[in-house]
């Protein structure tokens, strides 16, 4: 059903004294136009409250400059509705958020994202939808996103009750939000990962891989991985000791190790077998598919007897020319014989070669191969078990204490087997987590930020392990190679602010001068060489450089005023805000890199400072 | 007239502004006078009302002003606290800041330390502010990525990047982590995709002497966390979880594009039978013109 129009929404939930209100919807623009409109249309009467609103914005720009002459603001005085979104600055939110809890609100249009983090409760919430709007499309909103919206309901001794409204709109669905109001909460799920940060400060604190490692292993992903492992230990002593001690029963000298021994050679040839073709037809089919080539004559079924000459393969099936010249087309199940010359494929050879063929078919035929010929290699792999088992047993015994011994040991295979299985699964859930920090630890060592073999980190890696950046090997990287010493400010800022904005975020298309262009080339260059090693040593590629957040932030920290900014980048505030925010914390990081690069710390700094300034504080 | 507001009327309104009453999140924001005025909506009469919306919207309104009174499961948790380490988990709203306070102020007091971890800047510094209003700005210290005041105050307001980095930073020799709490806000940023590891290298490497209270949203598998937590650490980690989920009560209504309100679901708790029926003929509907075109 379409949706009710903004104002024509809040007059109903008014009429129900549902408000003050907070009205989800997918995207940001819609949150903005929803509150222009409805305050268009659904002005609130009450000066002193319009008033109140007045006095309070007036009250909060002495102290929040930024917000002064927010385009929203007479949205606000007007209509009592506001909206608040990740596309708005901090400052922008926090006056919201003040104007709600004072009262001064009926209604704030808010995304989805809004719900988490921050607290600003109403009597009402209302849902248009049971859908969430992502960068491709839409997807459901899942059960623990539907709880942090109706957990803004209620405000706590203001409200006796509070209220989740499914309002109409096209991605209604109120089956759908029942079952996500009843659903129980999502459990917590591990993220953890490998990052050369956590690896290089750990490494460097304990001086060793085991210790490090067993830090990642207490991790809330490997703990599930941790407790298997921890029953497949036991699982294992358990048949070890089954092992021991039927061995030890026997008298025949025998240990664990000689059962082990006998487990591996089994299965070796097990593994041998499963790669082999089992049966006749495999066998036939797996050498009809490497011998029957154009050029060569094949006999159809059975008999062998209608001769068909290859003209060309295509997978399983094979098409020909018959002796009475006419096409055919049979798959390679139905050839019965193939016959070894291989003609050239023109007409007047083909005739001669049936000729051939039907003369001399008997002697020319392809000898098939039989079963027992790739049961030859198997034989061969039972030669080697007879061998293992007479050099464990004792030599000097008679025939039949010796087939005792030889029976008490295979006799222990199955528990071998069990034994080996829970060792081997354990091996690799230890891998798991381990893994992708030994990649990082190789792909670190060849940059010579840590000594693989010594376990150690380098006075190189030392510093690198302070940079708390994105991507902090590429940026010492740079900084390695000097880039970042030989650039001026503005430049710094522009190439950290390409690495660190969100990759498909647009920041408006800003001309980039010759020099930043040259620098980010260079930058994107020293970046391919790191993932490049980092590629080869499978870890996933990390996402591309944001040129458009370069230009920006140029801009930004040459001095331009932020509305200037706002207006040629037309990027949202919010997210010009969190870009340059993070820009500054990484230039904050690469300044205090006084000691191992003094010129680059001094350039970061400044650079800093000036991005840093309001209203990105 | 309008219905339903909690038994007042008109004239009343101004004080439902509550007085004297604490609200835990705002309380240091400045009041302005009045304020709560009336809804205005002077052109629509309300539709009338069913005995069942009547009912859905019984009580609706303000509640008479009490004191503050803590619930029972932050006393508990505050009781909890003096022996073991403590995840809270509870919808935002319901007090789970109060319990940190309280805890906070306990330890203050006795000229002990705390670091309050929070997972996003504009929080960081809304505690912040919170905090000094509080205990006084002299007795709070912030940092974060771009910010860094006062950092040798008793309670120290951050990221929990930057109190993760602080831990890196003492395990490599540096400054013992000087604090006898560690409060980590928004504990459920654990199973964030990006940033969710730096709780877990902070849960992990967080010394044992040091208590830690986790302030978690409703999460489905709590006492699996805090057993992960008590392997790790140690020390035992206690759940509290607020019973009756919500400080105050929801409900769910369904408003029709007529305007009519309805609940949402029976009391069975299943979506209403009028709504199901309707949702069945606009789908029938839009088979219909789907095959008529």
């Amino acid at each position: 059903m379409p949706e009710l129009p903004p104002a024509a929404l809040l007059t109903a939930l008014g009429s129900y004294n549902l408000l003050p209100a907070i009205v989800f919807l997918p995207t940001r623009r819609r949150c903005d136009q929803s509150a222009a409109e409805a305050a268009l249309m659904r002005r609130d009467p009450n000066v002193a409250r319009r008033d109140a609103r007045r006095d309070f914005l007036q009250q909060f720009v002495t102290e929040h400059a930024e917000v002064r002459n927010h385009r929203h603001w007479d949205t606000i005085i007007r209509g009592g509705v506001a909206s608040h979104h990740a596309g708005h600055i901090p400052g922008w939110k926090l006056l919201i958020e003040n104007l709600m809890s004072a009262g001064l609100l009926d209604a704030i249009f808010a995304t989805a994202t809004v719900a988490a983090g921050v607290d600003f409760p109403a009597r009402t919430v209302v849902l248009t939808g049971a859908d969430a709007r992502t960068g491709s499309g839409w997807r459901q909103l899942t059960a623990s996103e539907l709880q942090q919206m109706t957990g803004r309901a209620g405000r706590r001794g203001r409200d006796r009750v509070g209220f989740v409204v499914a309002a109409p709109g096209l991605h209604q669905d109120p089956q759908r939000i029942v079952e996500l109001l009843k659903a129980k909460p999502d459990p917590l799920v591990s993220q953890f990962r490998a990052t050369y940060s956590t690896l290089l400060n750990l490494l460097d604190a304990y001086g060793n891989f085991a210790q490090v490692r067993e830090i990642v292993e207490k991790s809330f992903a490997h703990r599930e991985a941790a407790q298997q492992i921890t029953r497949l230990e036991a699982e294992r002593n358990e048949r070890e000791a089954v092992i021991r001690s039927t061995l030890e029963a026997s008298n025949c000298g025998l240990t664990t190790s000689d059962a082990i021994g006998l487990e591996r050679l089994v299965s070796a040839r097990d593994r041998l077998q499963q790669a082999k073709p089992q049966t006749r037809v495999e066998v036939l089919l797996r050498w009809l598919d490497e011998v029957v080539q154009p050029g060569r004559v094949v006999g159809i079924g059975r008999s062998g007897k209608r001769l068909v000459m290859v003209a060309q393969r295509r997978n399983g099936n094979v098409l020909g020319i018959r002796e009475d010249g006419r096409s055919v087309s049979l798959t390679l199940q139905r050839i019965g014989r193939v016959y070894s010359p291989v003609y050239p494929l023109r007409e007047d050879d083909v005739s001669d070669a049936f000729k051939e063929i039907q003369t001399r078919g008997k002697e020319l035929v392809l000898p098939e191969p039989r079963l027992r010929d790739v049961k030859d290699e198997e034989s061969d792999a039972l030669d080697l078990i007879e061998n293992f088992i007479s050099s464990v047993t004792p030599a000097e015994l008679e025939t039949e204490a010796r087939a005792k011994c030889v029976e008490a040991l295979w006799s222990t295979l199955p528990d071998a087997e069990a034994m080996q299985h829970a060792v081997r699964r354990s091996e690799v859930l230890r891998e798991e987590v381990w893994q992708p920090f030994e990649k990082r630890a190789r792909v670190l060592a060849k940059f010579g930020y840590l000594d693989f073999d010594g376990q150690k980190v380098t006075e190189r890696g030392r510093w690198l392990a302070d940079l708390h950046v994105d991507r902090p090997l590429l940026v010492g990287e740079a900084l390695e190679r000097g880039l970042f010493a030989t650039i001026d400010r503005t430049r710094l800022a522009a190439v950290m602010a390409a690495l660190t904005a969100d990759e498909d975020r647009d920041y408006g298309e800003l001309e980039l001068d010759d020099s930043l262009v040259t620098t980010l080339g260079q930058f994107e260059e020293i970046g391919f060489g790191v993932s490049t090693e980092e590629w080869e040593h499978g870890i996933e590629p990390a996402p591309e450089l944001n040129f458009s957040a370069a230009g920006a932030a140029a801009r930004w920290a040459a001095g331009d005023e932020w509305t200037t900014l706002v207006q040629k980048t037309r990027a949202e505030e919010g997210d010009l805000f969190r870009m340059l925010s993070r820009t500054g914390e990484a230039l904050v990081q690469i300044g205090g890199l006084r000691k191992a690069h003094p010129q680059a710390a001094q350039i970061a700094w400044a650079a800093a400072e000036s991005v840093l300034r309001e209203p990105v504080r | 007239m309008r219905r339903g507001e909690s038994g007042r009327g008109r004239g009343k309104r101004k004080s439902n502004l509550r007085k004297g009453e604490r609200d835990d999140r705002h309380s240091h924001r400045r009041k302005p006078h009045n304020l709560r005025a009336a809804v205005v909506d002077t052109q629509s009469k309300p539709p009338a009302q069913s005995h069942e919306t009547r009912r859905l919207l019984e009580g609706i309104g303000t509640p008479a002003s009490a004191p503050f009174k803590p619930d029972p499961f932050q006393l508990e948790a505050l009781a909890a606290l003096e022996f073991e380490d403590v995840l809270v988990t509870a919808p935002t709203g319901s007090g789970k800041t109060w319990i940190a306070r309280e805890e906070i102020r306990r330890l203050i007091e006795n000229g002990r330390r705390a670091w309050y971890t929070s997972p996003l800047k504009a929080l960081t510094n809304s505690k912040y502010q919170e905090f000094s209003d509080e205990f006084g700005a002299a007795q709070v210290g912030i940092l974060t990525g771009d910010r860094k005041e006062n950092s040798d105050a008793p309670l120290i307001v951050g990221t929990t990047e930057i109190y993760r980095n602080q831990l890196f930073d003492s395990l490599r020799g540096g400054q013992e982590v000087n604090a006898d709490l560690v409060v980590l806000d928004e504990a459920h940023y654990l199973a964030d995709e990006d940033r969710g590891h730096v709780w877990e290298e902070a849960i992990i490497l967080t010394p044992p002497r040091i208590r830690l209270l986790l302030l978690s949203a409703t999460i489905g598998n709590a006492g699996d966390f805090a057993g992960w937590i008590e392997e790790v650490r140690g020390v035992r980690c206690g759940v509290i979880t607020r019973p009756g989920a919500r400080p105050v009560p929801l409900r769910a209504a369904f408003l029709l594009p007529d305007k009519r309100l309805m609940p949402l679901t029976n009391d069975a708790g299943r979506l209403n039978p009028e709504i199901a029926a309707m949702e069945d003929t606009q789908r029938r509907e839009r088979r219909k013109q789907w095959h008529d075109r």
